[in-house]
């Protein structure tokens, strides 16, 4: 083709040329990575030093004996469930109280969006100065109010991290859950609700039986989205505690992260991931075909 | 939509009350702890006190943050524009044409989202390094390009199949070429969607955390996600008042962009992916 034709390329020469750039960066980016990572390992590529060698599935007996990795896949299956479910009904809560119409509601929907829209440094920040051992705020208010006698180091005990990071994972995602279920509130027609209430409904029944699943798409669709986010998610856990304290936070991207980027081992790191996108192809099936079951 | 019972009022004043604290309160003590005076950082009046604009002034003008600041322009601007044009040109070949392997495309580029960014991560640095291109800033620009690629192409994909065919086709009759259809007709009437893509591709770059800090390898070219938590995690004292400032300082540039532009925001960022 020279460039004399091209003004003369067919409906489909065209079509084809309009999506290779995005073609062409998702093979470099999604595609060849994910296939090089896979091929990873099976090595034991480290960062310090350029040969390797293939080693089989050495690196994937060593993972799987590790006891770590049970407590990797606990921790990041409490933080995906805790932090999709609570933003979740949070949100669901927040987006019904402004969708009534009062004064303010409009600005309000506006200013909690900023909670999200902010970066998450700022957010990881934000919170592990509000959760701080010493001098951190929520301290400072339970012991005025006499329900704590000395703070506790929220963030530096085991038992508490992960919660906090959850908290503030619902601090930031609950606008995002507000913006989509309140457009799924305000696509339930008017008609619908009040034949309800004349069919004798009270609220509860009007909520559980006509607008939820008036909006059933919107809700699936977010709480799927929002699971997926958390199951990728890296900024809170590392900005608030660095996967810490003894790995109490350190879910799958962490602990990627950490075996790749920390300790320069780059073909464990490849095990652990690959595992891990075995794991979400999985549980992607079971979703998919329970999902088809139901409509089925 | 809901029958304003009894139950009803005391259940929504409870719930503004209560989430409006959570949703509203951490973001003032951000922003009250900023302005606190360094020897007051650890006392806790709010706002009624002693405020000074010191810590803030600290933070920009620090050289190195601000180089931050400027790194993440760039990379934000770049990514923004290289996001729109690219996720334009999928959508409107989804939307319009019709080819073998189509379908197949569209599958693979909405699946590009399920993949653990951690894992890509690994190869994609071995990619960039072997390529030189650590130091600079085209590998984060490739990265966020594609992660906002199946939101994007999806949005604008949305957008395009508005357009009726019969005023491309007719266009086609007046003599125009596939490229003046395009530039003349198909994107100005796609303006608003283009926009909402143009601030996701921005808000995206601008926020991300992990590919910054592993992609970027040259100090004086990090962004300000990555470059704060290097700046502030490793120290041994923590200064609240300054962490708080430099913040506040990263929240601000996307906080006006969303104030202008959120009526974009909200409409392409629930459609787009409703429609989806």
């Amino acid at each position: 083709m020279n460039g004399k034709k091209s003004g003369k390329l067919g409906d489909k020469q065209v079509g084809v040329l309009l999506v290779l750039p995005g073609l062409a960066a998702f093979v470099a980016i999604i595609l060849y990575p994910f296939v090089d990572a896979v091929l990873m390992s099976f090595t034991n590529k480290s960062m310090l030093s350029a040969d390797y060698q293939w080693i089989g599935v050495e690196n994937y007996s060593k993972v799987l004996n590790d006891p770590y990795l049970i407590k990797t896949l606990i921790t990041t299956g409490l933080f995906v469930l805790g932090a999709t479910l609570l933003p979740y009904i949070l949100g669901m809560i927040w987006a019904i109280v402004l969708n009534e119409s009062f004064s303010c509601s409009e600005l309000l929907r506006g200013v909690t969006l900023i909670n999200w829209i902010i970066p998450g440094t700022a957010i990881g920040f934000l919170w592990s100065w509000i959760f701080n051992g010493q001098y951190g705020i929520l301290n400072n208010i339970l012991e005025s109010l006499g329900i704590l006698e000395t703070g506790i180091p929220w963030l530096g005990q085991t038992n508490t991290a992960l919660l906090c990071v959850i908290i503030a994972r619902t601090w930031q995602m609950l606008p995002w859950y507000m913006a989509f279920l309140l457009s799924g509130l305000q696509s339930i027609s008017h008609e619908q609700i009040e034949a309800a209430y004349l069919d004798g409904a009270n609220n509860w029944k009007n909520f559980w039986y006509v607008i939820l699943p008036g909006m059933s798409q919107t809700a699936t669709l977010v709480f799927v989205l929002g699971l997926i986010g958390n199951l990728q998610h890296f900024d809170l856990p590392w900005t608030m505690a660095q996967g810490g304290p003894a790995r109490a936070t350190t879910t799958l991207s962490i602990e990627v992260y950490k075996t790749a980027f920390k300790n320069w081992n780059m073909g464990k790191a490849a095990t652990v991931g690959t595992i891990w996108a075995v794991l979400l192809a999985a549980f992607s099936t079971i979703y998919l075909r329970l999902n088809r079951d139901e409509k089925g | 939509m809901f029958k304003k019972t009894v139950a009803f009022r005391i259940f929504f004043w409870v719930s503004l009350i209560l989430l409006g604290c959570f949703v509203f309160l951490p973001m003032l003590w951000m922003v009250n702890t900023a302005l606190k005076p360094i020897d007051k950082t650890y006392t806790s009046y709010f706002f009624i006190g002693e405020l000074t604009l010191d810590n803030i002034i600290h933070i920009v003008t620090d050289a190195k943050i601000m180089n931050y600041l400027k790194n993440s322009l760039i990379v934000s601007f770049g990514s923004s524009l290289m996001t729109t044009i690219v996720c334009a040109l999928s959508g409107y070949s989804f939307s319009k044409f019709r080819y073998y392997g189509r379908k197949f495309v569209m599958g693979l580029f909405m699946m590009s989202q399920a993949f653990p960014q951690a894992i890509l991560l690994l190869a994609i640095y071995g990619l960039m390094k072997k390529m030189g291109l650590l130091g600079s800033y085209w590998a984060l620009l490739v990265s966020y390009t594609v992660f906002t690629l199946p939101v994007g192409t999806w949005t604008l994909k949305s957008y395009f199949d508005q357009i009726p065919d019969s005023l491309i086709e007719s266009a086609k009759i007046d003599g125009a070429g596939n490229l003046r259809i395009m530039m003349r007709i198909i994107f100005p009437l796609a303006v608003p969607g283009m926009v909402t893509i143009a601030i996701y591709g921005f808000v995206w770059s601008w926020n991300d955390l992990l590919y910054s800090m592993t992609l970027v390898t040259d100090t004086s070219k990090r962004t300000l996600a990555s470059g704060l938590v290097m700046t502030f995690l490793g120290e041994a004292s923590t200064n609240w008042g300054y962490m708080m400032s430099a913040s506040i300082v990263a929240a601000v540039p996307v906080t006006v962009i969303f104030v202008f532009l959120q009526r974009y925001f909200i409409q392409g960022l629930t459609a787009g992916a409703v429609k989806g």
